[in-house]
């Protein structure tokens, strides 16, 4: 199903989507939200559906060929669907996907090896002409940016948000490369443009601890605290983060914070898409606040004061 | 962001001002103070320290030595990010009228000004055992042990390391939990462990699986931002997960999460994220999770593994897994193929993060400028210090 069928408008950029596992699974919000904004902002979402997880890291770190060939198989899949752009809505995602890219388009002769196997399983053969970005880049400049200005009609009446990056969609900038990674401001130009003010903290462009959260509760935890904690002392009313990861580890695993303090932070963490969707009008069934295990009820009651 | 070539060295001189954090380790006193020089085109930020020291204040307290990116002596902060300070030039900064904030490296205690304690490193680079074990092939009398060019390849960029500390500075992993090894000294322990002449290979990797080693790394890249040398210490933790998996030390359960993932790939084709936690954890732990998991569940984050999300063609997923299992590039070989490539990125630049697009929001706390330390530190900060400068 095309974006572009049930908004019934021409002229929409075609992008090949892949969802990756959270958005499918226990962060569906994100991808609910995510179709229902992309055609408001000029693109129409060619979900592939032929692919697997891109092995979020782990497989990397596991079985790094695998990673390679499962990650090929997915560009390949997004070449086949005749795009230019395969869009992410997750940080890590979008680092495991650019990593294989970049490979596989300047080394021919591992590029082959990887296309033998993928021919050999029934896979089409990649020719390096994918491009991976993530839905924040594709409307924090450009055409994107200014359909966002307009969707954003409703605004976000000054509400106070603080943008977390986390890691990567920043880190290695040799590998992703939009920003400066230090000083990024993709996110602080779409909260902005949504009429709402952007609070700053240090953290924002450190770790929210997920990857480890298994594996290393304690040191994961440590890191976790940081940005919740310096964006209720900047005052802000809600966080927003463009990757799922980094969501369910500042949203789910608060309340282990809570615990393990004895505070009370109370802070609502809203995706990327949500945060433009509540700007744009949209209504619950689009936003799926409700799957949210901090209550962001204070900030549409701030909202419609 | 461009990068306009500084005019030929010596045509010129250029004004420069630094805004440097001073701190005393034995009275705990600590300032931010701002220096002006002039200081010739072609000066690096150790050749403008050296200008201050010499001509401003001869109490700034730094380390240096070659000069030359070789002695790995001058690491500190700019802007909260650590850097070799003679591989910084300053001709861009000074010309966008910049006023970086300069303070001592993160992770380690300060001594003085930008001078710090570097025994916790030290001590975590020789609990690696930086040096060849026995036990490899001894070549017969008058010849020579031969290796190809191919198989040193494998540890070529771990190999560049110089011990500047820059990628501990940042390390978000050891800020939560000072014990971890950290990434110089896994990098250096890859650097052994995948030399092919070593003799101890898994007995170390077996060492590098402790509860501070491989799994404690959170995977937030700043090693790789930071390294002066391309050394890329997160992808060296990689390789020695890759070959612990592949030599079968996989008890951690940052092996089991790992290994998990590909389970998932090859069977559903999505991650199976329901059963992550018990495969992860083991059953005990998991149940004592129950009342989180249980919250979790209301809000629909415990997706019900029955019946699973199976991806499109999963098939083809499982048939290559088979298939590149047989085919030599089992372990950290799967990373190391893809150096080459990769090699081919322009290595981040210093200098370029002050130009072009900055943060719209202006920090009033620049992240990690302000020298603020742990209780384990010397030097207690006192909680004004450690918020925002005056």
């Amino acid at each position: 199903m095309s974006a572009a069928s049930t908004d019934g408008q021409a002229g929409l950029r075609r992008v090949a989507y892949y969802k990756g596992c959270l958005a499918s699974l226990s962060a569906k919000e994100l991808d609910i939200s995510t179709r229902a904004l992309a055609p408001r902002v000029g693109l129409e979402l060619d979900e592939l559906e032929a692919v697997t997880c891109c092995g979020a890291g782990d497989i990397h770190e596991a079985e790094p060929d695998y990673y390679l060939h499962l990650n090929a198989r997915i560009l390949a899949n997004a070449e086949a669907a005749k795009v230019d752009t395969l869009m992410t809505v997750c940080n890590v995602c979008t680092l495991n996907l650019r990593q294989a890219n970049h490979i596989l388009q300047n080394d021919e002769a591992l590029r082959e090896r990887v296309n033998d196997n993928l021919a050999a399983v029934g896979v089409p053969r990649y020719g390096g002409g994918i491009e991976v970005r993530h839905f924040l880049w594709l409307i924090a400049e450009g055409e994107g940016y200014e359909l966002l200005k307009q969707t954003a009609h409703r605004g976000l009446k000054g509400l106070r948000v603080a943008p977390f990056y986390g890691c990567q969609i920043l880190r290695p900038s040799k590998l992703l490369g939009f920003e400066d990674p230090d000083r990024p401001w993709s996110l602080e130009a779409i909260i902005e443009a949504c009429g709402g003010e952007a609070v700053d903290y240090p953290a924002k462009i450190k770790c929210c601890g997920f990857p480890i959260i298994q594996a290393r509760e304690e040191t994961a935890l440590g890191e976790l605290i940081q940005p919740i904690e310096q964006a209720m002392e900047a005052g802000a009313d809600a966080m927003v983060t463009p990757c799922p990861l980094c969501h369910l580890s500042l949203d789910a695993w608060q309340q282990k914070l809570e615990a393990s303090t004895g505070r009370r932070f109370d802070m609502p963490i809203l995706h990327l898409s949500q945060l433009i969707g509540v700007a744009a009008g949209f209504e619950e069934s689009e936003l799926r606040f409700k799957r949210h295990v901090v209550s962001v009820e204070p900030v549409i009651d701030k909202l419609q004061a | 962001v461009s990068h306009p070539l500084p005019p030929a060295p010596g045509k010129s001189t250029m004004e420069i001002a630094l805004k440097i954090w001073r701190f005393d380790g034995r009275t705990g006193e600590r300032a931010l103070k701002t220096y002006e020089v002039e200081a010739p085109d072609w000066a690096t930020l150790l050749d403008v320290l050296d200008i201050i020291k010499d001509r401003v204040d001869g109490t700034l307290s730094y380390r240096k030595s070659c000069r030359m990116m070789i002695c790995g002596s001058c690491g500190m902060r700019m802007d909260g990010g650590a850097v070799l300070a003679c591989k910084t030039r300053m001709w861009d900064i000074a010309q966008s009228g910049h006023v970086p904030v300069i303070s001592a490296m993160g992770n380690l205690p300060i001594v003085k000004d930008l001078v710090v304690d570097m025994t916790p490193f030290w001590d975590k680079m020789r609990a690696v055992q930086p040096y060849l074990q026995p036990g490899y092939q001894i070549p017969p009398d008058g010849k020579e042990h031969r290796i190809s060019q191919e198989r040193m390849n494998v540890v070529h960029k771990e190999s560049l390391c110089i011990n500047c500390g820059c990628c501990v500075s940042e390390c978000n992993s050891m800020e939560a939990d000072p014990d971890f090894l950290g990434p110089q000294a896994l990098a250096k322990g890859w650097r052994f462990v995948g030399d092919p002449r070593e003799g101890h290979s898994v007995e170390r990797l077996e060492d590098l699986n402790s509860e501070h080693g491989i799994w404690d790394c959170t995977r937030c890249y700043f090693c790789q931002e930071r390294c002066p040398k391309g050394v890329d210490p997160r992808d060296a933790i990689a390789k020695l997960g890759a070959e612990s998996i592949e030599q079968g030390i996989d008890r951690d359960m940052g092996a089991k999460h790992a290994k998990w993932f590909v389970k998932s790939a090859e069977t559903t084709g999505w991650l199976r994220e329901t059963e992550l936690v018990p495969k992860t954890q083991g059953i005990v732990s998991s149940i004592k999770q129950m009342k989180f998991a249980m919250r979790l569940a209301k809000h629909g984050k415990v997706p019900l593994p029955i019946p699973p999300h199976v991806a499109e063609n999963v098939n083809q997923a499982r048939a290559l897994r088979d298939l590149v299992e047989h085919q030599g590039r089992q372990g950290a070989l799967g990373i190391v193929q893809g150096e080459r490539a990769l090699a081919r990125l322009e290595h981040h630049t210093e200098g370029g993060s002050h130009q072009g697009q900055g943060s719209r929001v202006q920090a009033d706390v620049t992240p990690g400028a302000e020298p603020t330390r742990k209780e384990t530190d010397r030097g207690e900060p006192t909680d004004d210090a450690a918020g925002r400068p005056a």
